[in-house]
């Protein structure tokens, strides 16, 4: 007999795992999808003992926004790894320190200038 | 038995798609998930779940699949498994919990004679407010497309 509950509490731990260890994007996204996968299965698989149908019914529901989230990250991803030319969040989180490192070198010496 | 293999299974392939280099090869580990939940939902006899499920693992897996070959850098050469068989005996020991632990679940008051279309009615209204939700969603990303195609023309 499987436990429900403990198989939910296992997929959302390999999910938050690969949220804490992973880099390339798209595996942060496919551990978002099992966190998700994780939370929406205690819908149905603890339904019985509640409402079988209300659990199928809010599980239909959560599908909406678990889709609305992967949109929105996946068209985040692609236009930033476009942008950037790396899906590595690193790499990402250095090049923006860079940029910021860059416009502020740039703004002290155009005040030099100034003087 | 068969509940105990679909579990085992799920964890074996929900951690390889975690641990797995190769994009391609995590989003079709992801795609054994998803179709074993699926079949999970069935054998708990939630059938519409089920088929729900699948319809949008389904759309859900070709966008990941895409944007997997977008993504992942293009080299020659391939990167190996090496990983996968250490994976999946830490896999397997990690789903022993789900077979042997018990926790006792307590039943609630709430009547259970309510029919899946009644329920479905009942909530309709946060149903609208989700299909409200899934159409901004639509309209944030065509301003993200219209938005970075401006920005180029620039």
């Amino acid at each position: 007999m499987i436990n429900y509950v403990v198989l939910s509490m296992t997929l959302l731990a390999i999910g938050i795992y690969g949220l804490l260890t992973r880099r390339h994007i798209l595996k942060i996204l496919i551990s978002i999808e099992l966190i998700a996968t994780a939370a929406s299965m205690n819908f149905i698989l603890l339904a019985p003992s509640l409402n079988r149908a209300m659990g199928e019914t809010f599980l239909i529901l959560a599908f909406s926004t678990d889709t609305c989230v992967t949109g929105v990250v996946l068209a985040l991803l692609i236009i930033v790894a476009r942008k950037y030319g790396t899906a590595d969040i690193r790499k990402l989180a250095e090049l923006e320190w860079r940029e910021e490192v860059g416009e502020e070198k740039g703004h002290s010496e155009a005040s030099e200038g100034d003087d | 038995m068969i509940l105990e293999l679909i579990a085992i299974g799920l964890v074996i392939s929900a951690f390889l798609a975690v641990i797995l280099d190769e994009a391609v090869y995590s989003v079709a580990s992801l795609a054994i998930t998803l179709v074993l939940v699926a079949i999970l939902y069935s054998l708990n006899d939630a059938n519409f779940a089920a088929v729900f499920q699948l319809g949008i693992s389904v759309g859900t897996l070709a966008v990941l699949f895409l944007s997997g070959e977008t993504l992942s850098e293009k080299t020659n050469q391939k990167k190996p498994l090496r990983k996968a068989l250490p994976a999946t005996i830490v896999a397997i020991l990690l789903s022993v919990p789900s077979l042997l632990i018990s926790v006792s679940i307590p039943s609630g008051n709430i009547s259970s004679d309510v029919s899946f279309p009644e329920a479905l009615w009942n909530l309709r209204a946060v149903d609208i407010i989700l299909q409200g939700l899934v159409i901004m969603t639509v309209a944030l990303g065509i301003v993200i497309v219209l938005q970075t195609k401006k920005e180029r023309n620039k």
